[in-house]
């Protein structure tokens, strides 16, 4: 454990200096603090317009964020050698693996909580709220932390045997995918012109790829008329599919990287 | 003394869409001695790392046997014992001298800051151990890299081009450090283009060339066969010409006769000939056979070797 651990908080320690990292997130905490004043622009009220907005840029720069984080974690190491030494020592290549993983983790945390710090801290200044959706918006973050968590996942996966730049694509592909998945099978589901066949692939392909729009509930904080039913089920619901497709993607990475020539 | 490093038939074989199959390291019997400086020689591309990662367990041989302190290689418990610095080591730029000595201890689970500062003394790094890596010379980052692969106080130490893009000062410092790996009884397995270093410093040396090894054995003994340059003034071209008959190489110009000829040749008989012929004998230089001649002839011989296979 010791071992995971120091390779983790090294993973940190290099994240949080990683130049195109902290422009993204700078970049993401400046567009998250020029929302308060865009919302006179939209037609919709200013509350709904700036939760929205801000869900949105908070969602998108975290991505962006666990992407770059992560497909050159393991590229990187390989390319500068610093593999080969940390290797030499009594380490395995599973050690390796799930301590550059629990260091994205970690960053991916910091930065995410930075910027939802500012978010909530800009809607108490702008908005006012009652404490409980201060709440909210801490329970989406958490969530969207855990849908960064399984999109890096999804990259450490990837970097096992693609290129950076492949990964990049497949990756950002993946999320996107993800990020649709509930409405696209809702509507082709609800589509009566739909052919079983299209059904069975929609339900196919929902189930395998990693299910990314599980973790936006923004709806329910934006409209007060809609709601989750059973809060508590859905979010551990939610939580433990994660945790599971996690763990999945991370032992099929290593399977590959044990396999892998570096 | 038993062998720290011994394989048999190791092969490493890729697989290329252009090239086909190439067997990178190809049949290796390798035998170190502990306790021992061995060089592993070749020119770029001869499959040197490859072999070092494989001592290491970082790639799997393709077929083969190899075994590092007496287990199979890849086996956990030799990497506690064993260390390797890379070539051009890169060490996170962050981190301070003494940080990545914690790093790296800490994945061995040594937490000693006195040890990490006796190690920094001993590189010579005590001083600027609060400094940056990315404010380290390359030759900082080369003693840094030895002191982390000193952290385990390592049987066997493999070093991959420890003198590689270094000054000559930093050259003789890393020098004296592996002489005294070899004094605390440590045994290191050097990788180099540096062939003088490697002369200096090595008992014994392997030169590999295309994934096969040409040469083993201890240096003297590669290194036997040497030349004598012989000069003498005033003999006649009578008996130039008698020289001419030895095995040697022979110029006679204006009454002085060069002789260069092998060092187990006739070198006394000579001299007294040129005594008795009258001449006077001007010097009598040995020149040792060196590493570099050793390595070309070698390497040129393979290459000969290979082409003829090929035609």
């Amino acid at each position: 454990m010791g071992a995971i651990l120091s390779i983790a908080s090294t993973t940190v320690g290099e994240a949080i200096r990683r130049r195109v990292l902290l422009i993204i997130l700078m970049i993401g905490v400046l567009l998250l603090s020029i929302i308060p004043s865009l919302g006179v622009l939209s037609a919709r009220s200013e509350t709904s317009t700036m939760i929205g907005t801000m869900f949105a840029v908070l969602r998108g720069t975290s991505a962006l964020i666990a992407i770059v984080l992560t497909v050159y974690m393991i590229p990187n190491e390989i390319e500068r050698r610093t593999i080969y030494t940390i290797l030499s020592k009594p380490v395995q290549r599973w050690q390796f693996l799930i301590g550059k993983y629990m260091g994205a983790v970690f960053s991916l945390g910091l930065m995410i909580l930075l910027m939802s710090i500012v978010m909530i801290i800009l809607f108490q200044i702008f908005q006012r709220p009652e404490p409980g959706k201060l709440l909210e918006l801490a329970r989406q973050s958490v969530l969207y932390f855990i849908e960064m968590c399984l999109l890096a996942a999804v990259a450490i996966f990837f970097s096992t045997f693609v290129t950076p730049l492949v990964n990049f694509f497949l990756s950002i592909g993946m999320w996107l995918v993800g990020t649709v998945l509930n409405p696209l099978y809702d509507s082709i589901q609800s589509n009566q012109g739909a052919s079983p066949a299209m059904q069975m692939v929609a339900k196919f392909v929902t189930s395998i790829l990693p299910n990314f729009a599980n973790y936006d509930v923004k709806n329910p904080i934006i409209n007060p008329g809609q709601q989750i039913q059973n809060e508590t089920t859905y979010y551990l619901g939610t939580a433990g599919y994660g945790i599971l497709y996690i763990s999945i993607l991370i032992i099929a990475g290593i399977i590959i990287f044990d396999r892998r020539e570096v | 003394m038993g062998a720290a490093i011994e394989t048999r038939k190791l092969t490493k074989t890729y697989k290329s869409r252009a090239l086909g199959k190439i067997n990178v390291v190809d049949h290796l019997d390798l035998e170190v001695e502990e306790g021992e400086i061995f060089g592993f020689l070749g020119p770029n591309g001869a499959g040197k790392t490859t072999t070092i990662k494989m001592l290491l367990g970082i790639i799997y041989p393709t077929s083969g046997e190899g075994y590092v302190l007496g287990k199979e290689i890849g086996d956990m418990d030799v990497h506690k014992i064993i260390s390797y610095l890379p070539e051009r080591p890169y060490y996170y730029e962050h981190m301070t001298g003494m940080e990545i000595l914690k790093f790296y201890g800490s994945l061995f689970g040594i937490n000693d800051r006195e040890k990490f500062q006796a190690l920094l003394e001993k590189v010579n790094l005590a001083a600027d151990a609060s400094k940056t890596i990315s404010q380290y010379s390359k030759g900082m980052q080369q003693r840094i890299g030895l002191a982390q692969s000193l952290l385990n106080d390592p049987k066997l130490l493999f070093l991959d081009e420890p003198t590689g893009g270094l000054d000559p000062i930093a050259h003789t410092e890393i020098r004296d450090l592996i002489l005294q790996f070899r004094d605390e009884g440590r045994t290191v397995f050097i990788s180099s283009h540096e062939l003088s270093e490697v002369e200096r410093i090595c008992d014994r040396v392997a030169i590999i060339n295309k994934g096969i090894i040409e040469r083993q054995g201890r240096l003297d003994d590669l290194l036997r066969g040497g030349r004598i340059e012989i000069i003498a003034d005033g003999v006649n071209q009578a008996f130039s010409d008698s020289v001419r008959g030895l095995d040697a190489t022979v110029s006679f110009h204006g009454g002085r006769l060069i002789v260069d000829m092998p060092e187990e040749g006739d070198v006394n008989g000579l001299i007294d000939g040129v005594r008795t012929a009258k001449g006077n004998v001007v010097s009598v230089i040995p020149r040792r056979r060196r590493l570099e001649d050793l390595f070309i002839e070698t390497v040129s011989s393979a290459k000969g070797k290979h082409d003829g296979e090929a035609a």
